[in-house]
C-alpha cells in the first residue's frame, strides 16, 4: 500500500519521464511476448486487474497510443518484489537472507515454506514468527511456555525428542540423530523423551505365546535389549540443562510385555556417563524406568559433586533403602534443591538416614517421598531432622503408612519450624488424636500454606480448623509480600489481582 | 488498608482505553507520526490523571476517598476471596482422584505383600514336602538296588513310578494354580487399566469443568469489579466535573479581570514607552555630539602619538646603534678582563708561593725569636740578678746618703740651734736650753728598725715574760706598743706555750734531746723556733696572725669545739677581717682591756690546737704562695721617712720662729731705719756739694759780660740770695 502511494506521488509531477517508461514497457512487450504475459499472470494484480488487462487489449489492437489515462506503475511489480519472489523459491539451494535489508528479511521470511530442510534453515534463520509457523504445521498443541518462549527451541527440542522416541536401536541409523547434531546443538537446552525403545527382536513374536520361558529367555537376552545410547547425542547438546527420560514404551496397552520396561545395566552405565559428563545439567528427571538399589547407585555416584544439578527427579521406580542411602549421600555432596522419591519402596531406614542428611543441609527445598513405606520411624527421623533445618519448604510424605507418633513429633516442628510452607500427609492413619495434636501445632505456626491430610482418618473438625488456620496464614503471606512493595504503586496495582486470578 | 495508588492507575487505563478511541490518534496506526501523537497524548493523559488525582485526593479529604475505595476494595476482596477457596475446591476435587488412586494403591500393596507372603509360605511348604518325598524316592532306590527278585523290583519301580507321578501331579498343580493366579492377575492389569482410563477420563472431566467453572466465575467477578469501578467512576466524574466547572467559571471570572488589567497595563506601558523614547532620542543625541568630540580628541592625540612614536623610533634606534657599539667595547673588555684573570691568577699562585715562603720564614724567626726570647730571659734572670745586686747596693748608698743626710740635717740643726742659743742669749737676753727629740739621736733609715724575726719577737716575749713582775709598764710601753695590738704579750706567751707543748711532734727528735739540758725558757724558744720553720711561719706579722687566729678560732668556736668541718669556712672570714681589723683596732684602741678578759688561753683545749694549726696551714698557704715572689724583696716603708725628716725640719718650734720672724722683721725696721739714715746723710753731704758747686756757677754768670749787654740784667728781676 505505501509503496503504491509512494510510486504515484512520484509520477505525477514528471510527465516526461513516464512517456520513456512508457516505451520500456511496450519495447519489452513487443520483443518478448510469451514469457511476459505468463509472469504477470503468477503475480496477483491487486486491485486494477482488470483495467490492466483491457489496457492490454487494446494495446495489442493499435500498436501506437499517445497516453493511456489507466496506466499506473503500481501493476507493475518492483524489481526488490522479483528479486524476493527468486530468493524465496530457490533459497534451498542459495538461502540469501543475512545480505538483506531488514524489511526484505522480514517479507522473505514470511513467503518462506515450513517444509524447507533444516541443514539450510537451522542455523540461518532466527525469526521467531517462521518457527512458529514450522512448529504449527508439525503440532496442534505447541505451549511455548515450557520451552523459554522461543519457537525456534520448542521445534528444535520437540523435533530432536521425536527422533529419539522413535529412534529403535540396530534398525534405524544413529546418524540420523548425529546430523541433527550440529543444526541443533545451541538451542536445545531441555530433552524430555517419554519413551526409549528397546531393540526390535525378530524371535518376539512367537516367545510371546510362551509364558514359561519368558523369564528365562529375558534373562539370557537382556544385553540385547539396551537402548539408544545417549552419550554422544548428550555430549553434543552444549546447552543442555534438563533431562527428562523414560526407559519404556508408552500407550503399549494391551501388547504389555515384561521386557518392553528393561532398564539394563549397560544402560544405566552409559546413562551414568552421559549425565557425569554433562556439566550443564540442571535438572535430571529419570521415572517409571524399574530403577533399582544398585542402578540408583551407579547414577547417583555419577552424580556426586556435580556442579550444576539442582533437581534430581526418581520416582515411580523400584528404588529401597540403600538407593535411598545413595540419595541421602548425594545431598550432602550436591547444591540439590529439589529431590523426588515417589513410588518408590523407601522404608525406615531409608528415610532415616534422609532425615540425617536433612538435618543439616542447607540447600534441599523440596522432598518428596510420596507412596513410600517410612512408616513412623522414618516419619519420627524427619521430623527430628526437621527441627534444625532452616531450608526445606515443601514435605510430601503422602501414603507412608505414618500414624500418631509421627503426628505428636510433626506438631513440635510445626511450632518451631519459620521456613516450611506445605506439608502432605494425605493417605496416612493419623488418626484422631494426632490430628488433634497437629492442629495444636498448627496453632503456634505462622508460615505453612498448605497441609493436606486428606483420607488420613483425621476427624473433620480439626481438618476445618487446620484449614482456617492455613487460610489465616495464607492472607498474612500475601500481606507480607504486598507490603515490602508498599510505596510502588504499579506493584501494588498488580498485587491483588495476582491472587485472584 | 489498600492505599490510593491501584485505584489511580485502574482508573487511568479504564480512561486510557475509552479515551484513545475516541481522541482519533492510535497507537496502532500505521503512520508513525499519528502513532508518536498518541503515544504523546497517552502520556499526558497519564501525566494529567497522576495530577487530578493527587489533587483529587488533598481537595475531597480522607474520609469520603476511604468510602469511596471501600466500595471498589470489599469488591475486590470479596472477589478474590471467593476465588481464591473456589480455585482450592476445585484442586482439592482435582487431586482427590489422585489421592484415592494412592489409597487404593496403598491397599493394594498390602495385600499384595500379603498374598506374596502367603504364596511363599505355600511354595516353601510344597517344596519342603516335595524335598521329602523326593528324598523318600530317593531312598528307595538305594533300597531297590539290593532288591535281586525282579517280581519284588519291578514292583518297587511300580510303586516309585507312582510316587514320582504323585510328585509330578503335586507340581503341575502347584504350576496350575499359580498361572491360574497370573491369568486372574492379568485380568486384574485389563481392570486396572480400564480403571485407570476411567480415572483419567473423570480427572479430564472434573478438570474441564473446573476450568470452565473457574473462567465463568471469573468473568463474573471481573464484571462486579468493573462494574463496582465503573459506579466508582461515574461518582468521581461527576464530582470532578462539578468541580472542574466551578474552577472554570473561577478562571473566567479571573481570566476576564486579568484581561481588563492587562488593557490598563498595556496603555500605561505604551505612554511610558513614548516617554521613554523621547529621553531616549535626547540622549542619544547628546551622546552622539559627545562621541564625535571625542573622536576628535582621540584623532588628535593619535596624531601626537604617532608623531613620538616616529620619535621615539628614531630614539630607539640611536640607541640601537649606541647599544651596538657598547656591546663592542664590551667584548673588548671582556677580553681584557680575562687576560686581566689569567694574570691575576698568576700572581696569585705567585703570592701562594710566596705566603708558603713567608710562612717558613716566620717559622724560622719564630724559632729564633724563642731563642732569643730565652735568651731574654737569661737575661732577665740575670738582670734580676743584678737588680737584687743593684737593690743592695742602693740599700747601702741609701743608707750612705741618709746619713749624710741626717748628718748634714743635723749640722744644720746644731746650727739653728746655736743660732737660736745666740739669739736667746745675745739679743734676748734669755737663759737657752737645748731640746731634746728622739729623732735627734736617731741614726740610719726609721724603717730597718722594727724588722724583726718572729723567733726574736718570740724571744722578746719570753724574756719579757722573766721580767714581767719587775717591769711591766716600762716594756709595754716601748717595744711591744704596736705588736700585739689588742693582745696582751700575756696572752701570747701563753699560747706560744699552749703551741709548743702540743706542737713537739714538729720538732726534730735530734733537737729535743739536745734541748733537754737547757734552760726552760731557751727550749721553749728553741722549740718554737723549730715550730715556726715547720709551719712555714718567718714574719713577725705571721706569728701575729697565727695568735689571732687562735684566738678567733676559739671566739667562733669554743661553744662547739666538734665542728671541725667549718674550719676552713671560718678561715675565710678570719683572713679578711686581718685587714679589717686594723680599722676596728683603730677605733677600738681606747679600751683594750676589754678584749683582754675573754681571751684567756686555758680555755683553748689542748685537743684543738692541732685542728687550729692544720686550718692555720691550710689558710696561710694560699696567700704565701701568691705573695711569694712579692715578699721576696721587702719593700721598704717610706710613709715615716718624710714624717722624719719633716720632724727634722721642725725642730725649731713655731714659737721661736715666731720670735724670730718678729726679730727679723723689728730688725728689719732697725735695719731699714738705719741705712735711710745712712742714705740721707750721704744725700747731706752730696747736697752740700751741689750747693757749693751751683754757687760757684752763679757766680760765674754773674760775673760774665752778657749780664751787662741785657736790657733787663737778671741782676735786676731776681735778687740775688745773698748769702
Amino acid at each position: 500500500m505505501q509503496e503504491t502511494l509512494a510510486t504515484s506521488t512520484l509520477l505525477a509531477p514528471s510527465r516526461s519521464s513516464i512517456s520513456t517508461q512508457e516505451r520500456f514497457s511496450t519495447a519489452g512487450q513487443t520483443s518478448s511476448t510469451g514469457p511476459q504475459p505468463s509472469r504477470l499472470s503468477i503475480i496477483p494484480p491487486p486491485s486494477k486487474s482488470k483495467g490492466w488487462n483491457s489496457g492490454t487489449k487494446v494495446r495489442r489492437m493499435r500498436r501506437i497510443i499517445a497516453e493511456d489515462p489507466e496506466w499506473s506503475l503500481a501493476i507493475v511489480p518492483l524489481l526488490t518484489e522479483l528479486c524476493i519472489q527468486h530468493i524465496v523459491k530457490n533459497f534451498q539451494n542459495n538461502p540469501i537472507l543475512k545480505q538483506l535489508l531488514p524489511e526484505h528479511q522480514q517479507k522473505v521470511l514470511s513467503h518462506l515454506s515450513p517444509e524447507l530442510p533444516l541443514a539450510v534453515t537451522a542455523n540461518l534463520i532466527d525469526d521467531e514468527s517462521y518457527w512458529r509457523r514450522c512448529c504449527l504445521q508439525r503440532w496442534p498443541v505447541c505451549h511455548v511456555a515450557r520451552h523459554g518462549g522461543s519457537w525456534k527451541r520448542l521445534f528444535f527440542e520437540r523435533h530432536l525428542e521425536n527422533l529419539i522416541k522413535h529412534f529403535i536401536p540396530g534398525t534405524t541409523d544413529p546418524a540420523v540423530l548425529l546430523d541433527l547434531l550440529p543444526l541443533c546443538r545451541s538451542y536445545v537446552r531441555r530433552l524430555c523423551v517419554h519413551q526409549l525403545l528397546p531393540p526390535v527382536q525378530p524371535p518376539a513374536p512367537p516367545r510371546s505365546g510362551e509364558l514359561s520361558d519368558s523369564g528365562s529367555e529375558g534373562e539370557t537376552e537382556e544385553p540385547a535389549t539396551d537402548h539408544y545410547q545417549l552419550r554422544d547425542l548428550v555430549a553434543g547438546l552444549s546447552h543442555l540443562e534438563e533431562l527428562d527420560l523414560v526407559y519404556g514404551v508408552k500407550d503399549c496397552g494391551m501388547n504389555f510385555e515384561g521386557n518392553l520396561f528393561l532398564f539394563t545395566y549397560r544402560d544405566c552405565h552409559s546413562l551414568a556417563a552421559t549425565i557425569k559428563a554433562c556439566h550443564t545439567l540442571k535438572i535430571f528427571r529419570l521415572t517409571r524406568s524399574k530403577v533399582d538399589d544398585d542402578k540408583a547407585r551407579i547414577l547417583i555416584r555419577s552424580l556426586l559433586d556435580h556442579p550444576a544439578l539442582e533437581e534430581l527427579d526418581l520416582s515411580h521406580n523400584l528404588i529401597a533403602d540403600r538407593g535411598a542411602r545413595a540419595a541421602a549421600k548425594l545431598l550432602s555432596h550436591s547444591r540439590l534443591r529439589v529431590l523426588n522419591l515417589a513410588n518408590n519402596q523407601v522404608r525406615a531406614p531409608g528415610a532415616q538416614s534422609l532425615a540425617h542428611a536433612l538435618a543439616h543441609n542447607t540447600n534441599l527445598i523440596s522432598l518428596n517421598l510420596r507412596l513410600n513405606c517410612i512408616e513412623d520411624e522414618g516419619g519420627q527421623a524427619l521430623a527430628h531432622a526437621l527441627q534444625t533445618n532452616k531450608c526445606l519448604t515443601t514435605l510430601h510424605l503422602g501414603g507412608n503408612e505414618l500414624s500418631e507418633p509421627t503426628a505428636t513429633l510433626l506438631s513440635q516442628v510445626l511450632s518451631v519450624n519459620t521456613t516450611l510452607t506445605s506439608i502432605n500427609l494425605s493417605c496416612n492413619h493419623i488418626g484422631l488424636d494426632g490430628g488433634k495434636q497437629l492442629l495444636e501445632g498448627m496453632l503456634d505456626n505462622k508460615t505453612l500454606l498448605e497441609f493436606d491430610l486428606r483420607l488420613s482418618d483425621v476427624a473433620q473438625e480439626s481438618e476445618y480448623l487446620i484449614g482456617q488456620a492455613l487460610c489465616a496464614n495464607r492472607e498474612a503471606a500475601r500481606q507480607r509480600t504486598l507490603n515490602p512493595g508498599h510505596f510502588m504503586s504499579p506493584i501494588v496495582a498488580k498485587g491483588p489481582e495476582n491472587p485472584a486470578r | 488498608m489498600n492505599p490510593p495508588g491501584p485505584l489511580g492507575v485502574l482508573e487511568e487505563k479504564e480512561e486510557e482505553h475509552l479515551s484513545t478511541p475516541i481522541l482519533g490518534p492510535s497507537i496502532h496506526s500505521d503512520n508513525p507520526q499519528e502513532r508518536i501523537q498518541a503515544r504523546r497524548l497517552r502520556i499526558a493523559a497519564r501525566l494529567e490523571a497522576r495530577r487530578r488525582e493527587a489533587l483529587g485526593e488533598y481537595l475531597d479529604g480522607k474520609k469520603e476517598s476511604e468510602e469511596d475505595q471501600r466500595k471498589s476494595y470489599k469488591q475486590k476482596e470479596e472477589s478474590r476471596l471467593k476465588l481464591a477457596k473456589l480455585l482450592l475446591c476445585g484442586t482439592e476435587l482435582v487431586t482427590n482422584i489422585q489421592v484415592a488412586t494412592d489409597i487404593r494403591e496403598i491397599h493394594r500393596r498390602v495385600e499384595e505383600e500379603e498374598i506374596k507372603r502367603q504364596r511363599l509360605e505355600k511354595l516353601e511348604n510344597e517344596v519342603k514336602t516335595s524335598q521329602d518325598k523326593f528324598d523318600e524316592i530317593t531312598a528307595k532306590w538305594e533300597v531297590g538296588k539290593q532288591k535281586r527278585i525282579p517280581q519284588d523290583l519291578w514292583d518297587m519301580l511300580n510303586t516309585q513310578q507312582v510316587h514320582c507321578a504323585g510328585l509330578i501331579e503335586d507340581k503341575n498343580k502347584l504350576i496350575s494354580e499359580l498361572q491360574q493366579e497370573l491369568k486372574i492377575k492379568d485380568d486384574q492389569y485389563v481392570k486396572d487399566l480400564k480403571k485407570q482410563s476411567d480415572d483419567i477420563c473423570l480427572l479430564l472431566e472434573r478438570m474441564e469443568e473446573q476450568v470452565k467453572h473457574v473462567m465463568k466465575t471469573f468473568r463474573q467477578e471481573l464484571n462486579y469489579i468493573e462494574k463496582a469501578f465503573e459506579i466508582e467512576r461515574q461518582e468521581l466524574l461527576t464530582s470532578n466535573k462539578k468541580k472542574w466547572e466551578r474552577a472554570l467559571q473561577a478562571h473566567n471570572a479571573k481570566e476576564l479581570e486579568y484581561l481588563m488589567n492587562r488593557i490598563k497595563k498595556a496603555e500605561d506601558y505604551e505612554k511610558q514607552l513614548n516617554r521613554q523614547r523621547m529621553w531616549d532620542w535626547e540622549e542619544y543625541n547628546m551622546i552622539k555630539i559627545k562621541l564625535e568630540q571625542d573622536v576628535q580628541v582621540l584623532e588628535q592625540q593619535l596624531q601626537q602619538m604617532k608623531a613620538t612614536y616616529q620619535l621615539n623610533q628614531e630614539k630607539l634606534e640611536y640607541n640601537f646603534q649606541v647599544l651596538k657599539k657598547r656591546d663592542e667595547e664590551s667584548t673588548v673588555i671582556k677580553s681584557q678582563q680575562k687576560r686581566k684573570i689569567n694574570r691575576l691568577h698568576d700572581t696569585l699562585n705567585n703570592l701562594r708561593s710566596k705566603y708558603a715562603k713567608q710562612i717558613k720564614q716566620f717559622q724560622e724567626e719564630n724559632q729564633s725569636l724563642t731563642s732569643d726570647y730565652k735568651r731574654l730571659v737569661m737575661q732577665f734572670k740575670e738582670l734580676q740578678k743584678a737588680m737584687r745586686h743593684f737593690a743592695l747596693i742602693d740599700d747601702k748608698q741609701f743608707r750612705e746618703i741618709w746619713l749624710m743626710n741626717e748628718e748634714e740635717a743635723k749640722d744644720l740643726i746644731s746650727r739653728a740651734f746655736d743660732v737660736d742659743r745666740i739669739i736667746h742669749t745675745h739679743h734676748l737676753g734669755l737663759p737657752w736650753t737645748a731640746p731634746d727629740f728622739w729623732f735627734l739621736r736617731n741614726v740610719g733609715p726609721i724603717s730597718q728598725q722594727p724588722q724583726k724575726s718572729a723567733t726574736q719577737i718570740v724571744e722578746e716575749v719570753l724574756m719579757q715574760a722573766e721580767e714581767e713582775g719587775t717591769e711591766e709598764a716600762a716594756s709595754e710601753a716601748e717595744s711591744y706598743l704596736d705588736l700585739p695590738r689588742q693582745i696582751s704579750p700575756k696572752t701570747t706567751r701563753k699560747i706560744l706555750m699552749l703551741l709548743c707543748d702540743e706542737s713537739g711532734f714538729l720538732v726534730e727528735s735530734k733537737l729535743l734531746s739536745l734541748l733537754l739540758p737547757l734552760e726552760k725558757n731557751e727550749c721553749y724558744l728553741l722549740r718554737l723556733d723549730a715550730i715556726f720553720s715547720a709551719l712555714g711561719i718567718e714574719s713577725e706579722d705571721d706569728l701575729y696572725k697565727l695568735v689571732n687566729f687562735f684566738l678567733k678560732y676559739r671566739v667562733y668556736h669554743s661553744p662547739s669545739s666538734q665542728e671541725q668541718t667549718s674550719l676552713l669556712s671560718a678561715l675565710e672570714p678570719g683572713e679578711q677581717p686581718d685587714l679589717e681589723g686594723q680599722k676596728e683596732e683603730s677605733l677600738v684602741e681606747g679600751e683594750p682591756e676589754e678584749k683582754e678578759a675573754p681571751p684567756s688561753p686555758r680555755l683553748i683545749h689542748p685537743n684543738d690546737v692541732l685542728k687550729i694549726l692544720e686550718a692555720f696551714v691550710m689558710g696561710l698557704k694560699k696567700p704565701r704562695d701568691s705573695r711569694a715572689p712579692v715578699k721576696l724583696k721587702y719593700v721598704r716603708d717610706n710613709s715615716k721617712d718624710s714624717a722624719y725628716w719633716e720632724a727634722l725640719t721642725t725642730v725649731i718650734p713655731d714659737t721661736t720662729q715666731n720670735l724670730w720672724d718678729a726679730l727679723y722683721t723689728a730688725l728689719e725696721k732697725y735695719h731699714l731705719i738705719l741705712t735711710q739714715r745712712a742714705k740721707l746723710l750721704i744725700e747731706n753731704n752730696s747736697l752740700e756739694q751741689q750747693n757749693t758747686e751751683l754757687q760757684m756757677l752763679l757766680q760765674k754768670y754773674l760775673d760774665s759780660k752778657i749780664n751787662s749787654e741785657l736790657q733787663v740784667p737778671p741782676t735786676q728781676v731776681f735778687r740775688v740770695p745773698t748769702k
